[in-house]
């Protein structure tokens, strides 16, 4: 890189981080030595990032900066840092917080920092390309709802390994996600567009939820259920589909073949990686979804805004800190590989990215209406 | 508090004789009582080096040289041994003075102290006795910070005092090359954190300035000279040209001429950057930053002023600070700690009511900032750091050990070195193999050569004949014949001999004849000759054959050979 594209990157990213100052109540930005496809939260303060090469890998419990709670006493507390609190290795790469076989972590106590692993739960027969997807139980036995097709997915209890629950449905469509929406309830979301939703209660046969019309053969889809454990009325929950076009379609549980909302958003498709697309709901804000996995950005939308009929949507608020700051040098652009919405903060995100930096923002609403 | 005791090919070591600032009694100090129970420690230490001026690390320096005794060199570096004595002054005020300590040192201490100081320069070998030799290496961190490299004999340790991976606005990053030391020894206060990035960090300072200005407000900022204020200084301009920001900022006489004749004492201590500005203008050259007058203070209207002393101890930060402390549109940041007992220490412990001389309270009521600045490498900054050195086993000091292990356990598993983690007062014995070097005389090693045979392999070692010499701390592999002619002894020759009777009724010529045409056929593949002057040759050793005087048909061999050839033929 010679002096001149230096001083150019220089600064842009000087230009991004002044606007920044306007449009951002708290950000900071770290860089880990290898990139994570993987941000999840094992407490309000603590997330576990860990690495998806194919040999050893790395996986972190962090605890967030001090000065992003501090709320009252922010000026005085000077403690800007990720913490490591825990910290341990893997061999196989992790991608949605495990691969083929279901592997048990220990974050350890007090007493130690490492990371042990206790355990592992069989993956399930008829394993897609890309691995299992899972989704905890939010319950006081630790159960596990583990799978790669919808024909096989099960509820593992953790500690006697026992099968609790087995999704029966005609077809075997590889899985892009799993999400509990009730104690009991949850839904499978199949890359193919179909959303099955079963209850763990009853044998009944789960409700299937056809793909959104004009999707064709090669197109993928990702969804998200609004409201998990602390929607009182299950029925009330929303289910986001988004296609690898940009197609978004928001459904209502009670009525999960029609579609609420629609809208089509300018994803700049580019060779995009199944693994690294994420759509999710605001936990804290209302109609509030975001999208990565596209680009270098993090995009966030105001779906109170769409209608039934197909139209070009803007983003309410995009944070382009990745691509900005990154310094690819073999000419591969850097794109978004995770992100996560903080449970209780309502505009407080982590975004990772493949060049292992990772980013926490609040943004700053700057519309008029929106979330 | 920072000081470690190193004790390599007998030599005695000292790293840093730091403060603990969290104390107020005898536990500040080190415990020099680990090196002799009584007296001085003269005849303990060979040397003491320290790595920066921070008082964690040189802290305690006039109370170790001068208060418990020690009279040998003091090594630092140029910028460490001009500033150091100004905030250990300034520390010996705020303590005596302010707190009215007793049992500290005094101002005519340091000065002692300072007179045994030996500065160092980066990357220049000294031989601190014929046996010690120290090298520093710059570590970034603050002005004038290094990082140790000592060897004796064939063992080396490193020591790093604090340092950082990533260059500033002002300082470049720490750089070592792989001198491979034994053992590595790095602070790990910051191992298990991930730090925020830089510009993050410059960003919250702009946008508090900004708010503050924005409301009309005044921005109070205490720095010490050196290192930070520069920084800001250059961050806040950028800002203001940028945003075309008209409210003034100015920065306190007497900052200014300080911090301009360090830089241009130790500029090269600086980074790229800072070397190319320094060359066009003058470092505090600024086009929205002017010298402050201390009328301005009362002027309306929102402003910035940068004012020494850092920690609102005294001077003209603190009589800022008490003009402004009243509206709570105003605001002070903080760039760094504050020694207990100072102002700056107090409000940053949230204390809203101050008692100032006269019994008068002081209500503090503007925003008070703490902002970290400093620069420390992180889990991440000593991976790469083991990486540049390839030391042989790595010791990290002032962590918590329980909180480490995964971090000793990657270390472990990357480099495949020990990796020890040691409390204060804990020893760890580290066994080093240190190789041994012996020259080897060019005639030796003509001579193996020639014997023939494979290459040399290091995987398959083979067997030579020399005499070892030790000489004057040197090892010298030679031949036989040169030791013996160093020695000067003369070298004698051992020859065996054997009679053998035989009758025969031959000549003396004809037996010799016949002894060697049936050696000839018997002994295939040796060397057998006849030489002309009646013996015949098997390799090397000799037969003659004369008759016996009594009789004769009884013929007597003489065989005579050398010592080398016993093994050959048993």
């Amino acid at each position: 890189r010679t002096d001149m594209e230096e001083t150019e990157f220089d600064d842009i990213l000087d230009d991004w981080f002044i606007e920044s100052l306007k449009t951002y109540k708290d950000l900071h930005v770290y860089q880990l030595e290898h990139p994570t496809q993987v941000i999840e939260w094992t407490s309000g303060k603590t997330v576990c990032v860990a690495g998806f090469t194919s040999s050893k890998n790395e996986i972190l419990e962090l605890r967030l900066p001090l000065k992003l709670f501090a709320d009252e006493n922010k000026g005085l507390c000077a403690e800007r840092d990720f913490k490591v609190v825990h910290g341990g290795f893997t061999d196989a790469p992790v991608r949605f917080s495990n691969c083929l076989n279901l592997q048990v972590w220990d974050l350890g106590g007090d007493d130690s920092d490492v990371i042990r692993r206790t355990g592992s739960v069989d993956g399930s027969r008829g394993v897609s390309e890309g691995g299992s997807r899972i989704a905890a139980r939010l319950s006081s036995q630790p159960q596990v709802l583990h799978g790669a097709e919808s024909a096989g997915v099960r509820l593992t209890q953790l500690t006697s390994g026992q099968t609790v629950y087995t999704l029966e449905t005609d077809s075997a469509d590889p899985l892009s996600s799993l999400h509990f929406v009730s104690d009991a309830v949850f839904l499978a979301g199949c890359s193919n567009g179909k959303v099955y939703i079963a209850d763990t209660r009853t044998s009944a046969a789960p409700q299937l939820s056809p793909p959104p019309p004009s999707s064709g053969e090669s197109v993928l889809w990702w969804t998200d259920a609004s409201a998990g454990p602390s929607c009182l009325d299950p029925s009330s929950c929303r289910i986001v589909r988004l296609s690898s076009c940009g197609q978004t379609v928001i459904s209502d549980l009670r009525n999960p073949g029609g579609a609420v909302s629609r809208a089509q958003l300018d994803v700049q498709t580019r060779r995009c990686n199944a693994d690294d697309v994420r759509v999710s709901w605001a936990p804290a804000l209302d109609d509030c979804i975001a999208v990565s996995g596209f680009s270098g950005a993090v995009q966030i939308y105001s779906s109170s805004v769409w209608t039934t009929e197909l139209q070009e949507a803007q983003p309410l608020f995009e944070h382009r800190g990745h691509a900005v700051s990154s310094q690819s040098d073999d000419g591969v652009p850097v794109f978004v590989t995770s992100h996560v919405w903080h449970p209780e903060r309502p505009r407080t995100l982590l975004s990772a990215a493949s060049d292992g930096s990772v980013h926490v923002w609040d943004w700053v609403d700057q519309s008029a209406a929106g979330c | 508090r920072s000081c470690i005791l190193v004790s390599i090919g007998g030599k005695n070591i000292m790293l840093d004789c730091g403060m603990h600032m969290g104390y107020n009694d005898d536990r500040r100090f080190p415990d020099f009582s680990y090196i002799t129970q009584n007296g001085r420690l003269t005849d303990f230490l060979d040397c003491v080096i320290i790595s920066h001026f921070h008082l964690d690390h040189c802290g305690a320096l006039p109370f170790m040289s001068e208060m418990v005794g020690y009279d040998g060199p003091i090594y630092m570096t140029h910028p460490t041994k001009a500033i150091c004595p100004i905030l250990l002054e300034d520390f010996r005020k705020i303590t005596v003075d302010k707190k009215g300590e007793t049992n500290f040192f005094t101002s005519q201490m340091i000065k002692d102290c300072m007179k045994k100081v030996v500065p160092l320069n980066l990357h220049q070998t000294v031989q601190v006795d014929d046996e010690l030799e120290i090298k520093a290496y710059y570590a970034g961190h603050v002005l004038g910070a290094a990082m140790v490299h000592i060897k004796v004999g064939s063992e080396s340790v490193v020591y790093t005092g604090d340092y950082n991976m990533t260059p500033d606005r002002h300082l470049g990053a720490a750089w070592i090359d792989k001198c491979r030391p034994d053992i590595l020894i790095s602070e790990s206060t910051y191992a298990t954190t991930i730090r925020d990035s830089k510009r993050c960090r410059e960003r919250d300072f702009l946008k508090k300035v900004h708010e503050s200005i924005e409301r009309g407000g005044k921005v109070l900022i205490p720095v010490f000279a050196l290192g930070r204020a520069q920084e800001l200084c250059i961050l806040l301009e950028t800002f203001w040209e940028r945003m075309n920001l008209k409210a003034p900022i100015y920065f306190s006489t007497g900052l200014t001429e300080k911090a301009n004749h360090y830089y241009k004492l130790f500029i090269t201590w600086t980074n790229q950057k800072i070397r190319k500005t320094f060359v066009q203008r003058n470092m505090f050259e600024f086009k929205h930053i002017k010298a402050f007058d201390r009328s301005y203070a009362d002027n309306p209207g929102p402003m910035v002023v940068f004012a020494t002393p850092g920690m609102l101890h005294a001077g003209q930060s603190l009589q800022i600070f008490k003009k402004w402390a009243g509206n709570e549109k105003n605001m002070v940041i903080m760039p760094g700690y504050c020694v207990q007992g100072t102002i700056g220490h107090k409000i940053l412990n949230g204390q809203r009511k101050l008692e100032m001389e006269g019994r008068s309270t002081l209500d503090v009521k503007l925003q008070v900032e703490y902002m970290s600045f400093s620069a420390h490498a992180d889990a991440k900054g000593i991976m790469q750091l083991i990486r540049m050195a390839e030391p042989r086993n790595m010791l990290l000091v002032h962590g918590e050990a329980v909180k480490m292990e995964f971090l000793k356990g990657k270390i472990e598993q990357e480099f495949s070195i020990d990796c020890y983690m040691p409390a204060n007062g804990e020893t760890v014995t580290v066994t080093t193999n240190p190789s041994v070097p012996v020259d080897i005389s060019l005639n030796l090693l003509k001579r193996e050569m020639a014997l023939g045979g494979p290459l040399p392999d290091p995987k398959k070692p083979r067997t030579m004949h020399g005499t070892l010499i030790m000489k004057e701390n040197s090892l010298k592999l030679v031949s036989s014949e040169q030791a013996l002619k160093e020695l000067g002894l003369n070298e004698h020759q051992l020859r065996f001999t054997c009679r053998v009777q035989l009758q025969d009724p031959h000549s003396d010529t004809d037996t010799l004849h016949r002894i060697y045409t049936h050696l000839k056929s018997v002994l295939k593949g040796y060397t057998i000759q006849h030489l002309p002057d009646g013996t015949v040759m098997v390799e090397s050793i000799v037969i003659k054959v004369s008759s016996s005087t009594e009789d004769p048909n009884t013929k007597v061999l003489l065989l005579s050979w050398s010592y080398q050839e016993i093994y050959i033929y048993l």
